[in-house]
């Protein structure tokens, strides 16, 4: 009798393990809605995570350092204005079909053509040749030192079967393929798009055929759903039918399902939060005020307010105008913090009387954190003899709003990430004059010493001149005070244990670029 | 023709021409909030001729009565324009989302009908007793709350405390259902899948039951009430003095009376929850039109706001048709009226 007990326990054991070993590993995470699948219009976080996982590039951010490392490209060569690459020989699409140049022309050409996401990136890119069949060339009409650094942002995609799913259009191109890359993927990535509804869920399969190999750890299926509310990403995860969360659930939520024995994913250095203050505007056209407020701000209370446990926080101190770890950063010992009298000392060279002004300080409706940051300005200011008043915004209001310097807030809060990890998408978009006026630039700044040393940051031909012109610029940005630079940065995920993501919590494997930290092969589930 | 097919008519014309002073209305409404579509839609490092180029392919350089000149010319081809939100055609969207939201409703009325009439009529049959305060207190629960307060609390109860049921989307992801008419139970039970019919409607049932709460509670206050007052009535006294059964009472001579203001607000709700839902569908993640209503009202998508609300308004309008038309078929001063004259 206990031989046959045995026997069948051991049975039993063999058939679970074997149960295991066949067990569909799946991944189920959520974004904010939509999910963009077109590479062409794609932007923001949902649709990076797309696109690091069905598409790749010819580069990739090197992890846990500074620099690129070939990817779909073996080697480049090239500065200044010319750019070749040797691809690999050995990718071939989902399709099946084999990668070349012509399908990193055409990739270009799609993006600048359609002229939506991020296709800004390679306004300075004249034309693309494909020299022979793995062999390409990108001509820039002058030097921009950032040009590898964008390529992160250019996802190969599949000319041959977009040719095939060319919509109706204007011109031969018709739609460039548009309406079919909306619902279905054409890259080589490591998986396949099974199902996408853009407000609903993507569900994605892992692709055999990898150039670089998929661990076996890493999720056969990924299930990315969009818009869950808080309560339910809570209630799902602690059901176990959830296993990462996006970066938007409250910092309380976040503690409680920490206290539960979830993980906390982080992602940083790619970015920062920044109070804007309306340069073109009475009382803060006049430095001294700007100054003054910036100085009156509580820099330890903010990282307060925005942590989550007492080694996490979806922030840490600020440096200065830029996230630290980037050309031009500050030391993280040289953190910036509160004087009050130097506030008042500001406050009484500037030509405006603080006894005959409010200033208003305007909060973004769909970013609830904001709103208490905003109630600590308005108690610093207070403390210094400036009042105040409070405005909650919509976004889409926002961002009409703030073409027009007589219609922007005095004092705006925006979160701005560096899209290619390089300073010049963190910089250049907020503080040059010829791009004031939008969301990320409700300064309105106009100041000439700025735009030139922006421009010699983008030029910069060595690492020691770019470092050396972002320093400066660094230098004149605390100068006058555009900005309030409340903290870098930090987004933080919960995660349920038995998911492993280096890249999202060991600093020797993150890359310096929000997103891919979500590349789904390097992940693995238990 | 019948006073009903009369009334059908009549109703159908004016419904016609409240269709098209909404898409009027909410066709100026969108062009007048805040934010330039075409701005929000490329984002903060569009340069100036990219916003520019979609301004001319949304046709927002042209007056606004061109606009709705082409916006007319469109629909007569039964498109709607392009989603800024999903660029997807609104048509397909609307197509994609409808469904999902439909079935919610659907699933919500169904227990309305089913709990909230039976409730008012069994209060009312117990006037001022025990069971006559209870569902009062019950239906007063259920109309003071909003459905999204009961939507978290039905979460927190029966999802996160007794884990009994699902809370996110229409179906477990195990189950792959082909689609075929885009209603989830249609196509389970089309194909065959009866596990999957299963698995469905124990999805449905959290999100409906807290959309249908507060209905229950209007549908089964109103019932009460009616069924009081007509039980009052000389010609219950009669049917009772002719010795008829109780039931038949009951059924005959005080429910169907009391049925028709019932019907009327049971009606408005079927439409009204079209456009209420939105909440229970995000906390649900429930893929459905409601909630890609407000996604791209914050989003200032105008062909898709358009789309949705004339969606809304149609709903509205059928919902008020069919509630006339079985007043009509229940009511026969409605019924016979105009053959009497």
């Amino acid at each position: 009798m206990p031989r046959l007990l045995s026997g069948l326990l051991a049975c039993a054991l063999l058939a679970l393990s074997a149960l295991a070993a066949n067990a569909e590993r799946v991944l189920r995470l959520d974004e904010v809605a939509v999910g963009e699948l077109d590479p062409a219009k794609a932007s923001d976080y949902a649709d990076s995570i797309l696109m690091f996982n069905v598409y790749d590039t010819l580069v990739l951010p090197r992890q846990g350092g500074p620099g690129h490392t070939p990817h779909l490209a073996e080697s480049w060569v090239g500065s200044g204005t010319e750019y070749t690459f040797t691809l690999r020989s050995d990718v071939s699409f989902q399709s099946g079909n084999p990668m070349t140049a012509e399908d990193v022309k055409f990739s270009f050409d799609r993006m600048v053509s359609i002229g939506q996401g991020l296709s800004f990136l390679f306004g300075n890119v004249e034309s693309v040749d494909a020299l022979d069949t793995y062999t390409v060339r990108f001509n820039l009409s002058e030097p921009y030192a950032p040009f590898v650094s964008a390529l992160v942002r250019l996802p190969i995609v599949d000319k041959q079967l977009v040719m095939n799913n060319l919509g109706d259009g204007e011109g031969e191109m018709g739609d460039w393929g548009s309406e079919y890359l909306s619902q279905n993927g054409a890259g080589t990535g490591a998986y396949i798009v099974k199902s996408h509804n853009p407000q609903d869920e993507t569900v994605m399969v892992k692709f055999d055929g990898y150039f670089l190999g998929v661990n076996e750890r890493a999720p056969d299926t990924v299930r990315l759903r969009y818009g869950l509310e808080a309560a339910t990403v809570r209630t799902l995860i602690a059901q176990g039918e959830h296993d990462i969360s996006s970066q938007w659930l409250p910092p309380e939520v976040k503690k409680a399902l920490a206290a539960d024995g979830n993980q906390l994913l982080t992602e940083g250095g790619t970015g920062s939060f920044y109070f804007k203050m309306n340069t073109m505007k009475e009382p803060l056209d006049d430095v001294n005020c700007r100054l003054a407020i910036s100085s009156a701000f509580d820099y330890e209370s903010v990282l307060k307010l925005i942590a989550i446990t007492d080694e996490i926080s979806e922030g840490t101190a600020a440096t200065g105008a830029i996230t630290a770890g980037m050309f031009g950063a500050k030391p993280t010992s040289q953190a910036l913090s509160r004087d009050v009298e130097a506030a008042k000392a500001h406050l009484a060279q500037c030509r405006h009387d603080p006894s005959t002004f409010s200033v208003e300080i305007s909060w973004i409706a769909e970013v609830p954190l904001e709103e208490r940051l905003a109630l600590l300005l308005q108690a610093n200011l207070a403390e210094v003899g400036i009042s105040s008043t409070i405005r909650k915004v919509p976004w889409a209001a926002f961002a009409g709003m703030v073409e027009n310097p007589d219609n922007t807030p005095n004092i705006s809060q925006i979160f701005v990430t560096a899209v290619t990890g390089d300073p010049d998408t963190l910089l250049y978009g907020m503080y040059h004059s010829s791009k004031a006026g939008t969301w990320q630039s409700p300064e309105h700044l106009s100041d000439a010493q700025v735009d030139m040393l922006l421009d010699a940051g983008r030029a910069g031909e060595t690492d020691g001149e770019r470092e050396s012109a972002y320093s400066a610029l660094n230098d004149r940005l605390l100068t006058i005070a555009p900005s309030i630079y409340g903290f870098d940065s930090q987004a933080v995920f919960v995660a349920r244990p038995g998911i492993s993501v280096p890249a999202l919590s060991d600093p020797n494997m993150a890359f310096g670029l929000d997103t891919m930290g979500f590349a789904f092969r390097l992940m693995e589930i238990e | 023709m019948s006073a009903v097919l009369k009334l059908l008519a009549g109703r159908l014309a004016i419904s016609l021409l409240v269709l098209a002073g909404v898409s009027m209305l909410i066709f100026a409404i969108a062009r007048v909030i805040p934010g330039d579509p075409a701005r929000i839609a490329l984002g903060p490092n569009a340069t100036p001729e990219q916003v520019e180029k979609l301004r001319q392919e949304l046709r927002l350089d042209q007056p606004i009565w061109l606009q709705y000149g082409h916006f007319l010319s469109d629909l007569s081809r039964g498109e709607l324009g392009t989603s800024l939100y999903t660029n997807r055609p609104v048509t397909r969207d609307i197509a994609q989302f409808l469904p999902a939201t439909l079935e919610l409703i659907l699933a919500a009325g169904i227990l309305m009908i089913c709990i909230g009439l039976p409730l008012g009529i069994v209060a009312a049959k117990n006037e001022g007793g025990f069971i006559d305060n209870l569902v009062r207190v019950v239906s007063l629960l259920g109309v003071s709350a909003p459905s999204f307060v009961w939507a978290v609390i039905l979460m927190i109860l029966f999802a996160f405390f007794l884990p009994l049921f699902p809370i996110a989307g229409r179906i477990g992801t195990q189950f792959d259902v082909p689609q075929i008419t885009g209603f989830l139970f249609v196509d389970c039970l089309l194909t065959g899948k009866l596990d999957a019919l299963a698995d469905a409607l124990w999805h449905v049932a959290l999100p409906a039951f807290a959309l249908a709460l507060s209905g229950i509670g209007q549908a089964a206050r109103l019932t009460r009430a009616n069924m009081v007052e007509t039980y009052r009535r000389p010609h219950i006294e009669m049917a009772r003095s002719y010795g008829f059964p109780e039931w038949r009472i009951a059924r005959k001579y005080a429910f169907r009376p009391s049925l028709i203001p019932s019907l009327t607000i049971i009606g408005l709700d079927f439409a009204a929850m079209l456009g209420n839902a939105f909440l229970v569908e995000a906390i649900f993640a429930w893929p459905g039109l409601s909630r890609y209503g407000v996604a791209v009202i914050l989003r200032k998508d105008l062909n898709a706001i358009v789309g949705t609300v004339l969606i809304i308004s149609a709903a509205f309008l059928i919902a008020n048709l069919i509630v006339d038309l079985l007043i009509a078929l229940i009511n026969p001063r409605i019924r016979h009226g105009r053959d009497r004259s």
